[in-house]
């Protein structure tokens, strides 16, 4: 078993750079999970630690040895992928055993291996079934049996999930969870939904256009974003939203007033400096809304939508063109008015710049 | 208004009233040739109009091994057509890997050369061709003189990377990650995986070296080294001969090939189309 | 990674030798063989001996009006027969459709030599079936092999024949991937078939169409199996003689290599020419 880590490392596709210096540390035993939305670059670092892509500039080390000159094959990873990528014409037994086979392995050990593998997954009875013979998720146990009959120091596992159906991917995603803790082996994880990450890891990288945006526990990220970008993806529905300007700088911190409704003052604990007069972003989760009167100031929003889901409500509410999202507790409240007032704490808000970079 | 059925007959009627008569004629010539091989030669030049078999075939072959070896010809020929295929589609299939698969300095060159070259004409090298495999390499009327040129032909190469850049790449990395070397996740997943392709691929590159003509001439031409369609060809335009026997060797070029046609119609089809549409 | 470069190269090379000995040499060497007087030993260069005579020869003008003359009567009539085949064959309406598939593609698979003994013999003046049936209708014979015309007529019969089902089979494979319902909806405008075919099928096969052009002009202009064998070498009197002909009876009976390989050169620019001409033409009237 092994940590890895990375510094400043670089890819391009010829002149077109796609990871701009990326540095990060991941601890033995760590489910790390790299998340972002679609095309910033999450497979090719993946890829790159793998050693299916070569590495521009930097180094990759797994278990403190630089691997950028290691074939993908020497660098004691196996890998998950979306397809699954199990090789059509064999029988998933002898997907199971086929690359140590090749490799050379005794066939009593691999032998010893592949049943290993099945009684994790509870494959037994499928093994001598070619893949076209299966169902999705059954497909995907088995890839990820292939992974686990390598004996690894590092399972890295690309979108494993995306192609399955919303039930198994719950079902899934509880396995995976399930084998890490079982084998304790270092888990590297990529995918674009922030659900997953949030549920599967020790550790979430937010990736974005190549950079990495924050590294961190999942509610760390949750309750202290760096940035406008990581808090709009963190947290489900998005955090809102709303234009505000500065008003001024006192002893308790700064208070600004929304654009959307000036008369709507807020002083929240930031200490960064700040211009008045300058444009800022108030964000707040869905969730973090109060009843009215019961938080540092109330605000009025027009409703267009209300979505009852039994234990909660979901809002769809707009407030002079801006929109927002409103979680509700109390969802069988009438939904005749078309207007609604509701508290804001200024302890749950945030405070976003222009550039998008979080004050304090 | 008309009744919808009715149209449909009177359309149906039409297709086949078009349609039968130019079969007809399109298997003219192939039931002829069958018939006259079965004729004796005094029957073909009757002034009677004659369309239906004989009896004659096996005097008719006598005949016409008798002008010429034309059973050591059909063994050349079958010999260097499965060679030839082998051979074309090992290199073709390894070269299409390489092209689909890898991206190495000199690739869009070697592409750009194989698309741009491959409609030439076969007559713009015949020259330098022969004087290079008769004259420098001393190899006329040789095995390897039917066999090795020809294995030019870059249709195969064009085909098979077609059929490997199709193929998902995760497959081929889930591979790379396991370890596989390089050639065996060649020979173990990409080749069984492109079975179908290489299946009409072989097709086409058989029927093109059963039939190759030109070249078979040019460069083997002695007694006892032809190709069949070459010691047949020697055969036609002679004074004292037997159009009999002519017509039992065009039979046996014909028939076997005709014979797989049938069973294999959806293979030699799908080869022509793809490799036309490439 | 260099080391997966060197096995693309390993991949490749086995392929690469043979199609540089083979093919690319030789497209290169044909071109520097016109340029050398292969008469005299040893070969001499010099700039105009193929070229000039080439010019100037005109057994190589009658080879080039041959040639031409085939390919415009013949490239369109067996192009727009195998359309209508390919149209045909593609009916639903059709019954026994594996029968007719049978008798229009079972040419391709048939040799030049053994197609061209068959059309010899039954063309042949005497007693040739096709002589016969044309005097069981009470039409005088027609001389085949002795009356240029009628060689001519008889060379472009026997390549339609031959080929016509090999194109058929591309635009039919072309004609499937139109989809259905583009037809339905002409159907419900009250769109008759017949205007369905010029109007819908006609312009969304025109590539298609194109490249059987341009494989068959390549074909035509290398022509040389059918007038070697079926009209004896060329006959009567050099009437069937083509650009491939000429260039095997200067390369290959006169041993004359440098200007056969000019008339290759001729062979291949011509075809070149005339394919580009023929899509630059296919895309001017989309
Ligand atoms: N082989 C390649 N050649 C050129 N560009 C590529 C290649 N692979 C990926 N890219 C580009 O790199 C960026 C990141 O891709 P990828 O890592 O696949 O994103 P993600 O997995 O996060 O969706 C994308 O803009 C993609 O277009
Ligand atoms: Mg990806």
């Amino acid at each position: 078993m092994a940590g890895l880590t990375l510094t400043n490392v670089i890819k391009r596709f010829g002149a077109y750079e796609v990871v701009h210096g990326a540095n990060l540390e991941i601890a033995d035993g760590e489910f790390v999970v790299f998340v972002g939305p679609s095309g910033c670059g999450k497979s090719t670092l993946l890829r790159m630690i793998a050693g299916l892509e070569d590495v521009s500039e930097g180094t990759i080390e797994i278990g403190g040895i630089a691997v950028n000159d290691v074939e993908p094959s020497e660098r004691r990873i196996a890998m998950v992928f979306q397809s699954y990528a199990l090789y059509p014409h064999m029988t998933v037994r002898r997907n199971l055993s086929f690359g140590l086979q090749m490799n050379g392995n005794p066939k009593e050990d691999t032998e010893r291996r592949v049943a290993h593998a099945a009684n994790i997954l509870q494959i037994n009875e499928l093994m001598d079934r070619r893949p076209g013979q299966l169902s999705g998720g059954q497909r995907q146990r088995f890839a990820i049996g292939r992974a686990i009959v390598r004996e690894p120091q590092v399972f890295l596992f690309d979108e494993p999930l995306s192609n399955l159906d919303a039930e198994l991917r719950v079902q899934m995603r509880v396995e995976i969870s399930r084998l890490h803790k079982q084998l304790g082996t270092t888990m590297i994880y990529v995918t674009h939904d922030q659900t997953e990450a949030m549920t599967l890891a020790d550790k979430i990288v937010v990736l974005r256009a190549g950079r990495i945006e924050q590294v961190g526990a999942p509610l760390e990220l949750y309750d202290n974003p760096a940035n406008q970008f990581v808090a709009g993806f963190v947290g489900s529905p998005k955090m809102n939203f709303l234009k505000a300007r500065i008003e001024g700088k006192g002893a308790s911190g700064v208070t600004v007033s929304l654009r959307a409704d000036p008369r709507v003052k807020l002083t929240l604990p930031v200490s960064s400096a700040v211009a008045a007069g300058s444009q800022v972003m108030l964000g707040v989760r869905p969730e973090h809304f109060v009843n009215a009167g019961a938080g540092d100031t109330d605000l009025t929003v027009r409703i267009d939508v209300a979505e009852h889901l039994g234990h909660t409500s979901y809002v769809y509410a707009t407030i002079s063109d801006e929109p927002l999202i409103i979680e509700r507790p109390e969802s069988r409240h009438g939904g005749d008015s078309d207007s609604l007032t509701i508290g804001l704490s200024a302890a749950r808000c945030f405070l976003f710049d222009a550039e998008g970079s979080r004050l304090r | 208004m008309k009744s919808k059925s009715r149209t449909l007959m009177m359309q149906r009627l039409a297709l086949h009233a078009a349609l039968t008569p130019l079969a007809i004629i399109w298997l003219f010539p192939l039931w002829m040739m069958f018939v006259f091989s079965t004729m004796p030669d005094y029957g073909i030049f009757s002034p009677d109009i004659v369309l239906w078999p004989s009896t004659n075939f096996v005097e008719n072959f006598k005949n016409l091994q008798a002008d010429t070896n034309f059973l050591r010809a059909m063994f050349i020929s079958i010999t260097v057509a499965v060679i030839y295929t082998v051979l074309s589609v090992m290199l073709t299939s390894m070269a299409g890997w390489a092209l689909a698969r890898y991206r190495f300095a000199g690739r869009s060159m070697v592409i750009a050369i194989i698309l741009g070259t491959i409609t030439l004409p076969f007559a713009v090298v015949v020259i330098p061709q022969f004087i290079m495999v008769a004259r420098e390499f001393k190899l006329a009327n040789t095995w390897v003189a039917l066999i090795v040129p020809p294995l030019f032909n870059s249709l195969g190469v064009l085909f098979m990377r077609q059929s490997f850049s199709m193929m998902p790449t995760e497959l081929f990395d889930a591979a790379r990650v396991e370890g596989v070397k390089e050639w065996r996740i060649f020979l173990h997943i990409a080749l069984p995986l492109a079975r179908p392709t290489m299946a009409a691929l072989s097709i086409i590159l058989f029927l093109a070296s059963w039939n190759n003509y030109l070249w078979p001439l040019l460069i083997n031409s002695r007694p006892g080294m032809m190709t069949a369609p070459v010691a047949l060809g020697t055969l036609i335009g002679l004074t004292k001969v037997s159009w009999g026997g002519i017509m039992a060797g065009a039979v046996l070029l014909t028939a076997p090939i005709l014979f797989v046609f049938i069973f294999l119609q959806r293979h030699f089809i799908s080869g022509i189309a793809a490799g036309a549409i490439k | 990674m260099p080391l997966r470069n060197r096995i693309a190269y390993a991949f490749l090379a086995p392929y690469l030798l043979i199609f540089a000995t083979f093919w690319l040499w030789p497209i290169i060497n044909s071109f520097l063989i016109s340029f050398q007087n292969t008469r005299v030993n040893p070969w001499r260069f010099s700039l105009t001996v193929n070229w000039g005579r080439l010019v100037a020869d005109p057994a190589f003008y009658n080879a080039l009006y041959n040639t031409l003359i085939i390919l415009v009567i013949q490239v369109p009539v067996m192009i727009a027969l195998a359309t209508v085949m390919a149209v045909l064959l593609n009916s639903p309406l059709l019954k026994a459709r594996p029968l007719y598939r049978f008798a229009f593609f079972a040419p391709v698979v048939v040799g030049e030599v053994a197609y061209a003994a068959v059309f010899r013999l039954m063309f042949s003046i005497d007693f040739g079936i096709i002589n016969k049936l044309i005097g069981s209708v009470g039409l005088p014979p027609v001389s085949w092999f002795d009356n240029g015309t009628a060689a001519m007529a008889l060379v472009i019969i026997a390549v339609t024949w031959r080929w016509a089902g090999y194109n058929a089979i591309i635009i039919l494979a072309g004609l499937q991937s139109i989809p259905g319902d583009v037809y339905e909806a002409a159907t419900l405008d009250r769109v008759g078939k017949v205007q369905q075919f010029f109007h819908i099928t006609l312009p969304l096969l025109k590539p298609i169409i194109l490249f059987c052009v341009v494989l068959s002009v390549i074909g035509t202009m290398q022509l040389f199996t059918e007038p070697f064998l079926i009209t004896n070498r060329g006959g009567p009197g050099g009437a069937t003689e083509t650009l491939g002909l000429l260039l095997y009876r200067q390369g290959f009976t006169s041993l004359n290599f440098g200007y056969a390989s000019a008339i290759a050169y001729t062979i291949a620019a011509l075809a070149v020419a005339i394919s580009l001409l023929n899509l630059f033409i296919g895309r001017e009237a989309k």
